[in-house]
């Protein structure tokens, strides 16, 4: 037992110091993908605090992620801020969004509250469209970054940031309260759990992390407008890595984005269209044969089939 | 603007939210299923009728039984042998689903038929007529006729046949409606195929009014179900009254707030109606 404590963040270091060399190693071309990895698994990872832990399945996250770019673009654009200093603030500011907008519609339970945040995010797309501090329709033009090495670095440590956060949930009196929210609400209000407060939390801290994704998603593509960084299937992807891998597991989030993102790369080389294709086919088959996620299945070992096929048919009517 | 214009510029776009939202509220209100493909399925029912209307010359009000023929048995095999595998999971799943059915039909659709923006014009697309300071564009007039139409027929089949005992027998109470000898997954498969013939012929319909793209739906799916809980979920009058309402709002916003905000408005209306009244406007407190 002393042993295998230490070995999981031992190893995590390791791997970590590995990666840390990449930047100088890699075909720029590779370096894109990565970082674009980086960033999915961090809004798997963020949609995992409050869909995965709390079970509170919100399909407008990317509000979130296109409030955070906004603000990023808005203070280095408009205020002319620095870097260092517009970062945080692409955090903050979904943050807030969040506890605010949380308040009340982290009331409504299951669809209700999955098509309320869906109607926010339609709602954030609409306002930046219309107002003018945004650019309106035609967007903003951020200033030219100095090398993709700084977005690498900064998705890396954004990603390691948010698991440190889930490791931490997992293993929490927070996180354990996140989850007892999740399997019975009624009785985690009986027991004693603030369940207005730790829902309201979660979902802020979901916010920040998608939010500081956006503002780094922002100055590293250095052009955004409403259609990129509110789309839904941004939403999408965010849920289905953290489905796929299994939501409520610190791994499932990193490993969904690692596979898919994979996957979807080598078939956006050929269309756009044919890779959005695939997420939604994936999303179908996930559903269908391993709604608890890969982990679930891989965990089955041989079984692994007779699994597939049991969750096949465990809701069919 | 005219008052009266407003209202009746509104009541006449309501009625195709009106048949949007029945869709979506049978088949939430049977099957439990947030149907998030509504607005996909409303999508290939508009690119049904432009097809036929540009390969054929086929007029849309005249190809509009097979559009709702060509809906119903795609709905009714997408339940059949995809949807009714994963009915009785969380709902988180179902949702999830459909989402992924949405996902395929706009992207086949893209690669189909393009992005381009496309538009349904019959001859008399521009006609109107006036009564007093009132104009009224045929074309509105008779889809909202035609949507009327529709509604009527719907709930009579749902309140007065055999086979609307059955869906309403299934919704009620799954395995009692089996152990009558219903045959559970037909119903389902059934129910799924009306929703979807509804939300084709609201997509035939729309193409004639507004431009259609593969990302039409989005918005549509949100507006139908901000229509269905408007209204009250699981009562069909509802939708049709909801509709009517959500109409009428876009209208008067549109008109008197500006002509930016009709989306915004709309879901606006929805996060506040489910804070302040989840059981809408003609539902039961439960």
């Amino acid at each position: 037992m002393g042993a295998r404590r230490w070995l999981t963040p031992v190893a995590a270091l390791g791997a970590l110091a590995v990666l840390g060399t990449a930047p100088g190693l890699v075909s720029p071309f590779i370096l894109q993908f990565i970082i674009n990895l980086f960033m999915l698994a961090v809004l798997a990872e963020s949609w995992n605090i409050i869909g995965g832990f709390t079970g509170y399945a919100s399909f407008g996250n990317v509000a979130f992620f296109g409030i955070g770019a906004y603000t990023m673009g808005i203070l280095m654009t408009k205020a002319g801020l620095p870097l260092w200093a517009a970062l945080p603030a692409a955090g903050l500011v979904p943050m807030v969004f969040a506890a605010v907008v949380g308040l009340p519609i982290l009331r409504l339970k299951g669809h209700y509250f999955a098509i309320a945040t869906l109607g926010v995010a339609e709602t954030m797309r609409e306002i930046v469209y219309n107002v003018e501090i945004t650019g309106a329709g035609t967007g903003l033009v951020m200033p030219i970054a100095r090398t993709p090495a700084l977005f690498f670095y900064l998705m890396l440590a954004t990603l390691v940031a948010v698991t440190l956060v889930n490791v931490w949930l997992s293993r929490s009196r927070f996180g354990y309260g996140l989850v007892a929210i999740r399997e019975d609400e009624d009785a985690a209000a009986a027991m004693g759990i603030d369940t207005a407060r730790y829902k309201t939390i979660a979902f802020a801290i979901s916010a920040a992390f998608a939010g500081l994704t956006g503002g780094v998603f922002a100055y590293w593509i250095t052009f955004i407008d409403p259609d990129a960084v509110f789309r839904v299937i941004v939403t999408i992807q965010m849920i289905i890595m953290a489905v796929f891998g299994g939501a409520g597991t610190v791994v499932g989030p990193l490993l969904g984005a690692l596979v898919l993102a994979s996957l979807s790369e080598v078939l956006s080389t050929q269309l756009v269209a044919l890779a959005e294709l695939f997420n939604g086919l994936i999303v179908i088959l996930v559903v269908l044969f391993m709604p608890k996620g890969l982990l679930e299945v891989l965990r089955a070992g041989r079984g692994s089939f007779r699994a597939m096929a049991r969750n096949l048919r465990e809701y069919r009517v | 603007m005219l008052l009266l214009q407003v209202l009746i510029n509104g009541l006449l776009l309501g009625g195709l939210y009106g048949i949007m939202a029945l869709g979506m509220s049978l088949i939430w209100g049977v099957m439990n299923i947030v149907n998030v493909a509504h607005g996909a399925l409303i999508m290939l029912g508009a690119y049904l009728a432009f097809w036929m209307f540009h390969l054929w010359g086929l007029d849309p009000f005249l190809s509009l039984p097979l559009t709702i023929a060509a809906l119903f048995v795609y709905g009714y095999c997408l339940q059949r042998w995809v949807l009714n595998l994963v009915v009785r999971a969380q709902l988180f799943l179902t949702l999830l689903i459909t989402f992924g059915v949405e996902v395929v039909m706009i992207n086949v659709a893209r690669l189909l038929w393009s992005s381009d923006l496309r538009q349904v014009t019959p001859a008399y697309a521009a006609a109107n007529f006036e009564i007093g300071q009132l104009t009224i564009p045929w074309v509105r007039l008779w889809v909202f006729a035609t949507t009327l139409v529709l509604s009527v027929v719907f709930l009579v089949v749902l309140e007065h046949t055999r086979l609307g005992r059955a869906i309403r027998a299934t919704s009620e109470e799954l395995r009692a409606a089996r152990l009558t000898g219903i045959p559970v997954a037909h119903i389902y498969a059934v129910t799924f195929g009306l929703g979807a013939a509804l939300a084709g012929a609201a997509g035939g319909l729309w193409g004639m009014l507004f431009p259609i793209t593969p990302m039409m739906g989005g918005s549509l799916t949100l507006k139908s179900f901000v229509v269905a809980v408007l209204g009250g979920l699981g009562t069909m009058m509802g939708a049709i009254v909801g509709g009517l309402a959500l109409g009428l709002t876009e209208s008067f916003a549109g008109t008197y707030l500006g002509p930016t905000y009709p989306n915004a408005i709309s879901f606006g209306l929805l996060v506040l109606i489910l804070i302040f009244r989840p059981t809408g406007i003609l539902g039961r407190r439960t």
